[in-house]
């Protein structure tokens, strides 16, 4: 597909970045400005398909033009996926438009898919890239109603015959394109015995399928994402050869949870776009509305809440960041911060969209006109909280790891590289292989630690940021205190709710970690004068320390104003609310 | 940090002391006696889930100061194999030139 699907030579740095951000300004300008009522995929028309419960035809056909499913494919078998955080990005311009174009046209595909780059052989890893560059879809088949997310115990069956083959018998539930897909990624029990080892991933075509013993189920409607074609699978006692068996025989849960720190990372910073639209939607509101004689806008309540819906987009785009690039970097840790991005991402949006709403007002819940995204958007979100990995999973992952982290490796590890929060640097090759199920490790809180001796305190913003730093690091020792004296029986799936609150109160000391280190490698590198000023990361810590429940003394005169101008002159300016400060369309 | 520390109390470990180990550690896991542990049962079909394995997994490393697979417990699945790959594991880490 592209011919410059090369390594950059070393006297070239930043080559992927000249790449990402070429993909995303092409990606803006073929979908065009969504506001634009004659805009064949603009928001009057994502409405009326959504209304309708379709996936609107113009938008999948502009991204089948725009090649979209290369960038689910590795450049090694012959696609443009190189980066974990610029498939973000890239993403990112589909869903601030709409969420279930963004999942149904492309993620799906993506989540199914990563399964074979981790696992699949030769002849898995080229058919499936030939279906997916061909324009066709994957889909990721692991859910059963019955099972939620606890899917070692799931019943659908892949027997092994004598041959070496498969019989697939069972049902798999709500799943995304299902009834559409070229390829099924099918989560199967392969042994009777309980346990970790009784699970196997099997890539399935629909063209090697006898089409007599499957049934595509009737689709789900659902609240949010209407467009999206949820169906499910019943296979009756189909054959399938022993060559669709992806990775060995059992290692279905293994490889499953490995697959799941790429998608977790990467899925809640796609939705950022989502929640970027709706703030867009509620200045515009805002600045356009007179009530008491002067705009919404000059009202301190409002001004406030939409300065801290701008901070919750930084915030996000941070932990996401860093998340995505350790995926590259640190793919030992990534399971922790591919759960806490999922787990603490989709709840910000959440609560965000809520805050905005209420400035919103009447209008928020109105499904038409110009401020109807609005509606849509906060529909279609939460489903990111839900599809693989419940936020509860995601808290249930990190549990069991926390007294390691604790004895192991906060306040005594190597700080996270540099490279972990910049923007804009190179990265190294995604290394599926290395991907592990626990480590014991969290470079990025030892990040904190080791900034916390070091941070300036030259300017009373400068000085707002320390005391800020050093509450999260204090934070950061109670945590390791409280998770030292975690019992057994509070390290599980079944551990009391006090365990899943210090998750919470962790995915928020690493998100302040990431706030603080993307400011920190900001202001070294000096290419964004915004992010490289303290106000926005001092701004931005004390909304997560009062998250822990704490009253820091208040910020000093001019830092919120200075995150307010910046959010005005994005808007104005038409640029993106995240930390790339991307030009848009509209 | 990562440096593997031998463990001079090694040798004194036998199949028996690590079944007694295991077994009462896994019982706080599932809330059970340790009496109602059959060492040749796999921990499963007591509902020890995959999470709770990589954590018992955890434990193991904490106490005995090894470095294991994550999914140690899956792939040893009764307290019986789990003793005797620990006991493998104590030979060889204690070993030289690892």
């Amino acid at each position: 597909m592209t011919s410059d699907a090369v390594m950059p030579p070393a006297d070239a740095p930043d080559r992927q970045e000249v790449r990402a951000a070429a993909r995303v300004a092409e990606i803006e300008a073929v979908l065009g400005d969504p506001g634009d009522p004659v805009n064949p995929v603009g928001y009057a028309r994502l409405l009326e398909a959504d209304e309708a419960g379709e996936l609107l035809a113009a938008g999948e056909k502009a991204l089948d033009e725009l090649g979209l499913n290369a960038e689910f494919v590795p450049v090694a078998e012959g696609g443009r996926l190189e980066r974990i955080d610029s498939l973000v990005r890239i993403l990112r311009q589909v869903f601030r438009r709409d969420v279930a174009l963004g999942l149904g046209y492309g993620v799906t595909s993506f989540m199914a898919s990563v399964n074979v780059w981790t696992a699949g052989d030769d002849r898995q890893r080229e058919r499936l890239a030939g279906i997916l560059l061909g324009g066709g879809r994957a889909s990721v088949a692991y859910h059963e109603l019955a099972h939620g997310n606890d899917f070692v115990r799931n019943e659908f069956e892949a027997r092994q015959q004598g041959d070496g083959g498969f019989l697939l018998h069972g049902t798999k539930q709500v799943i995304n394109n299902a009834g559409r897909a070229d390829a099924w990624l099918l989560f199967s029990r392969t042994s009777d015995a309980p346990g970790s080892r009784s699970h196997s991933v099997l890539m399935v075509e629909r063209s090697e399928t006898d089409a007599r013993r499957l049934r595509i189920l009737p689709r789900y409607e659902t609240v949010g994402v209407r467009g999206c074609q949820l169906s499910g699978l019943d296979f009756d006692q189909a054959p399938v050869p022993e060559q669709a068996l992806v990775g060995g025989l059992g290692r279905g849960v293994e490889l499953a949870l490995r697959s799941f720190q790429i998608t977790r990372s990467a899925v809640p910073g796609m939705a950022l776009g989502a929640a970027d639209t709706s703030l867009r939607t509620v200045v515009s509101f805002a600045l356009g509305r007179k009530l008491y004689r002067r705009s919404v806008m000059d009202i301190p309540h409002a001004r406030a809440t939409l300065g801290g819906a701008f901070l919750d987009l930084l915030t996000s785009d941070s932990l996401s960041l860093v998340a995505t690039r350790a995926v590259h970097l640190l793919p030992e840790e990534t399971s922790v911060y591919a759960s806490a991005v999922k787990y603490l991402v989709p709840k910000l949006l959440t609560e965000t969209m809520y805050e905005l709403s209420i400035v919103l007002g009447a209008r928020f819940y109105v499904r038409e006109g110009e401020f109807g995204i609005f509606q849509k958007h906060i529909r279609d979100l939460p489903v990111l909280s839900l599809g693989h990995a419940g936020s509860a999973a995601c808290q249930a992952t990190i549990i069991p790891q926390l007294p390691r982290l604790a004895r192991r490796s906060w306040f005594q590890g190597e700080p996270a590289p540099d490279e972990l929060f910049q923007l804009r640097t190179d990265l190294p090759e995604i290394p599926f292989q290395r991907l592990t199920l626990a480590s014991g490790r969290d470079s990025v809180s030892c990040a904190l630690v080791a900034a916390v001796a070091s941070l300036p305190d030259g300017t009373p913003t400068e000085v707002a940021l320390q005391s800020l730093a050093l509450r999260l690091m204090d934070e950061l020792r109670q945590l390791q205190e409280q998770s030292l004296e975690l019992s057994l029986e509070d390290r599980t799936a079944l551990a009391s709710p006090a365990s899943f609150a210090l998750v919470d109160r962790y995915t928020v000391v690493l998100a302040g970690a990431s706030v603080l280190g993307v400011w920190r490698q900001a202001q070294a590198l000096g290419d964004d004068r915004f992010l490289a000023d303290p106000a926005w990361a001092a701004a931005a810590l004390h909304r997560l320390v009062r998250r822990l429940g704490y009253q820091p003394a208040p910020l000093p005169a001019g830092c919120e104003e200075q995150v307010h101008q910046e959010l005005l002159r994005r808007y104005e300016e038409r640029h993106s609310f995240d930390l790339y400060d991307t030009p848009l369309a509209g | 940090m990562n440096a593997i520390t031998t463990n001079n109390a090694a040798p004194s470990h036998t199949a028996e002391s690590l079944s007694v180990w295991l077994v009462d550690r896994i019982a706080v896991y599932l809330k059970r006696t340790p009496a109602e542990i059959d060492p040749s049962v796999p921990l499963a079909e007591y509902g020890l889930d995959s999470v709770a394995a990589l954590s018992l997994c955890g434990d193991i490393e904490e106490d005995f100061d090894l470095v294991l697979e994550p999914t140690v417990a899956w792939d040893y699945p009764t307290v019986e194999a789990l003793a005797g790959h620990l006991l493998e594991e104590f030979a060889n880490q204690a070993g030289p030139a690892r």
